[in-house]
């Protein structure tokens, strides 16, 4: 499957087209998570026009680069903490932390992990290893955290295997809580403490 | 143990003054719902007042009849929908609905119970009763409602107890979800379905 967007570079060799047309191990050492920046636009609107990716997520799929610029540019101050999930610098994908603080006082201590991939890249331990690398950073740049939480479609097992791979407990099925495409669905809430990550904390 | 107001009708007999000093068994028929008025101000400031009642809620006893006033005429607007919990029509707690579908347009199918009720009704059936009875109304006057849910305290007992009776599953135990007197505490979810008492819906 080809990417639908040009290289930027479009004179040097393009070696994530080259990884796209066969199914092979990425390189995790090659991951990196950076800010979001316009330069990216090209590579966002892959995973975001893709409609296999948008199916999970509260969003349609992106039919202009607007909505791409949009949210390369406004989104951010709607997260606590956002980040590309790049190949080789590339951008392939998106994690985000969501704070909740200013609507409840209450839930000051917790953050909402969300994330996006796109779909030539699903099956590899990509978001895995992203996930990993984003609870770190969570609990490091915003000590006053206890929690991260997670909220997974229970039909997304993809999803809800990063997961359990990447450190959380699974701690309940919240009937009908999230609505995504106009219908209510189950949900599996997910969670990671800092005291799971430092017992003594 | 006497209620801390004053009757607001010095001259009749106040039946609820002769209640209070001996455990009773309320009737429930003479419970009642309906909404809280500046009249109930006298009343509101027993149960926001006091330490026990304060203690599983998220904000501290109230000090000032200001507060009371605030909460009746102000706090009404936060709220989905809001009652007075009343025997023989005199306030002695409050049931509420709030929704978080400003914030998060994937919760607009549900909604959060929140009560509270004077210490010296404790243990008599009335919060489950009034909780029925809240239930129904909710997806009675908000059709569009999927999901009624609750957050409880671990060690909150007695409210566990609460809707277990007035038909709430328990999904699962959210660890340190929220923050009460400055520390995150574990929470039990409840929630209850229009389809859980209406199967065919």
């Amino acid at each position: 499957m080809e990417a639908t967007t040009a290289s930027s570079k479009p004179d040097a060799i393009d070696l994530s087209q080259l990884c796209l047309s066969e199914p092979v191990a990425v390189d995790l050492t090659q991951l990196s998570l950076r800010p979001l920046g316009l330069s990216d636009l090209d590579d966002l609107m892959v995973w975001t026009s893709d409609e296999k990716v948008a199916n999970f997520c509260s969003r349609e799929p992106y039919t202009s680069k607007d909505q791409g610029i949009d949210f390369i540019e406004n989104a951010a101050a709607s997260f606590l903490w956002r980040r590309a999930i790049c190949l080789k610098d590339r951008a392939i994908g998106c994690i985000t932390l969501s704070s909740y603080a200013d609507v409840d006082k209450a839930r000051e201590k917790s953050a909402e992990l969300g994330y996006v991939l796109g779909s030539n890249y699903w099956g590899k331990g990509i978001v895995t290893e992203a996930v990993k690398q984003a609870i770190k950073a969570a609990f490091i740049e915003f000590p006053y955290l206890d929690r991260v939480e997670a909220l997974v479609d229970v039909e997304n097992l993809g999803s809800q295997r990063v997961l359990e791979k990447a450190g959380f407990q699974r701690e309940g099925l919240l009937r009908k809580y999230l609505v995504r495409k106009g219908k209510s669905r189950d949900t599996f809430m997910f969670s990671v403490l800092l005291s799971d990550l430092h017992p003594q904390l």
